[in-house]
């Protein structure tokens, strides 16, 4: 494998304010790289430069070798974009839309009809293709940006969020999809503030926060690393931590007392289940550690403004 | 200035979104104009009689002509470039491709000067039932020329405008302050001859006066030198008009 992309502290400054904030990383042909964070992690700005529609501040950004600058049409032709907002043209119809965009990238009238064709079926919209954008539901608008962001066949596709605001349903035709074109090699970069749908796609992700890159890894050595196998919460007043983590302490798990909650996040958790048992607590959890244990650990869990 | 044919794209974008808007604009395009020539050229036409020679309509419908194209190019760059800029991020899916935002820019700029072709034509044809006509094909097709080069000249603008409008309210500002009273100013309704000095040499730089001129030779035959500095005035103006704009936009739409 060799990387497709690569990022040397990379920076973007909105005038005085900072929201990328040299960050460094490498993204290999055919995997599956995610950018977690929380709201104003710096995600979008970081992808926005990628795909060249936002220049970089300061550090360097390449794709396929290339430099990345606004005017690099060579780098935008063989991209794919699902941005973060829906951002269809509501004055053409389902299909309109589509034909209108293949415009953009010069692809011949006869070629663009059958692609249309097809990226219609791809996502399932062909009862609305000629139905004005209004008439759509979020989950269908969804997935038309999918369809449009594949008229040109990129090699590489960037998905800010594509599944914000979806139901389950939607949400798992769309991760199909994504992994659809995995498979038929393409370079996927996701961002995403859904745990379970880095874990279902990406090879690798990084977590950023406050424009810097915490960790980076595969999801399984991320949760590994950082927290362990086991998580066990348990809702019971302050008073009580001391008792508590006395009487757990040999199972070397560690622990966080978060609001009325108190979370111990253990390597392995077998034993420690026996002994739950026995203390008997009410309002216990204990559940196997998720990329949102990490995510959280890495963030904070307080709420980010 | 990163400029390519797919100024022709983004065109066809908006013609492609029109089809379902053909009918009302068309009546816009009509009734406004039809407006000035009636109230102004029958009703007020009455009044003052004999306008060098002939009746007040024929004075009026060259200049109600060349400010029909400047108004349409004018608020489809105002309003109908800031809707799909803001409410509709047309142009953040744009220069996602390989449309870049000057094409993009200039697409819409091309957009209006059709939107203001179709208002002149329409304006036209009314004036020919009325009984107005140019003096000659020839005439007709200069016509069209600066048809084209006042609507490039009126867009442009407006996207200065547009490029710094925080929101709708703003663009009344220079329609009520600006584009109205140039009307008046450019020698549309009446002749500048009984201006002051200064208000003549003022309304000679604004960039409907000369338009005004060229189509009011266009009808009446009466040619003159000036007429080719009107024009290259026109064309500078626009060179200079549509640099900013394009990069005025493009500074809005990349962060
Ligand atoms: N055009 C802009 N001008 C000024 N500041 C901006 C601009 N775009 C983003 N920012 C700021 O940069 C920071 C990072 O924003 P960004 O959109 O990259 O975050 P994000 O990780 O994508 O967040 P979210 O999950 O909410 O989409 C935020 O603080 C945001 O307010
Ligand atoms: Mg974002």
């Amino acid at each position: 494998m060799s990387s497709i992309i690569t990022a040397k502290n990379l920076t973007k400054r909105y005038g005085k304010f900072t929201a990328v904030d040299g960050i460094s990383f490498e993204i290999q042909e055919g995997e599956c790289f995610g950018f977690l964070g929380p709201n104003g992690a710096g995600k979008t700005s970081t992808i926005r430069m990628i795909h060249c529609v936002s220049p970089v501040t300061a550090g360097t950004l390449t794709v396929k070798g290339l430099p990345c600058s606004i005017d690099n049409r060579t780098i935008k032709k063989t991209t794919g974009v699902i941005p973060q907002e829906i951002t269809l043209d509501v004055d053409l119809t389902v299909r309109e839309n589509l034909m209108v965009f293949s415009r953009f990238f010069d692809i011949p009238r006869r070629e663009a009809k059958t692609r249309v064709e097809e990226l219609i079926k791809f996502v399932e919209l062909e009862a609305k293709r000629d139905s004005k954008i209004d008439q759509l539901s979020t989950g269908m608008k969804r997935r038309l940006l999918i369809a449009r962001a594949l008229i040109n066949q990129p090699t590489l596709i960037i998905a800010d969020e594509p599944t914000t605001g979806l139901d389950p349903q939607a949400r798992h035709l769309i991760w199909q999809r994504l992994r659809q074109l995995k498979s038929q090699g393409v370079t996927l970069i996701l961002t995403t503030q859904y745990m379970e749908e880095a874990q279902q796609l990406c090879d690798r992700i990084v977590v950023m926060y406050q424009g810097k890159i915490l960790k980076e890894g595969t999801p399984r050595t991320l949760i590994d690393e950082e927290i362990g196998k086991d998580v066990v919460e348990i809702r019971i007043s302050q008073d009580q931590d001391e008792k508590l983590i006395g009487s757990l302490a040999g199972f070397s798990c560690g622990h966080e007392r978060v609001g009325d909650t108190l979370f111990f996040y253990c390597r392995d958790g077998h034993d420690i289940r026996k002994k739950l048992v026995e203390l008997d607590l009410p309002n216990t959890v204990h559940r196997p550690a998720t990329l949102e244990d990490v995510f959280l650990k890495l963030t904070g869990r307080s709420l980010i403004e | 200035m990163n400029l390519s044919y797919r100024v022709y794209h983004v065109f066809v974008r908006n013609l492609v979104s029109y089809k379902r808007f053909v009918v009302p604009t068309f009546i816009a395009s009509l009734v406004q104009p039809l407006f000035y020539l009636i109230t102004f050229g029958i009703g007020m036409g009455a009044y003052v009689g004999l306008f060098g020679g002939k009746p007040y309509l024929f004075f009026l419908v060259p200049g109600v002509l060349m400010s029909a194209v400047g108004l349409t190019a004018s608020y489809e760059c105002l309003f109908g470039t800031f809707v799909k800029m803001i409410h509709e991020k047309l142009y953040d899916s744009l220069i996602a491709t390989p449309v870049s935002a000057e094409d993009a820019v200039a697409g819409d700029i091309a957009w209006g000067v059709f939107r203001g072709l179709i208002s002149g034509t329409l304006m036209m044809a009314v004036a020919m039932a009325m009984g107005v006509f140019p003096v000659s094909v020839p005439a007709v097709l200069l016509l069209f020329v600066c048809m084209i080069f006042v609507g490039v000249l009126f867009g442009s603008l407006a996207m200065i405008v547009t490029s710094l409008a925080p929101n709708f309210d703003f663009f009344n500002y220079y329609t009520e302050l600006v584009l109205t009273p140039m009307l008046f100013f450019s020698g549309v309704f009446f002749p500048l001859d009984n201006f002051p000095a200064w208000m003549k040499t003022f309304s000679k730089f604004l960039p409907l006066t000369p338009a005004v001129s060229i189509s009011r030779a266009v009808f009446s035959g009466v040619y003159s030198t000036a007429l080719i500095f009107d024009f290259l005035f026109i064309v500078v103006l626009e060179v200079i008009a549509f640099t900013i704009g394009v990069k005025l936009m493009k500074r809005r739409l990349i962060k």
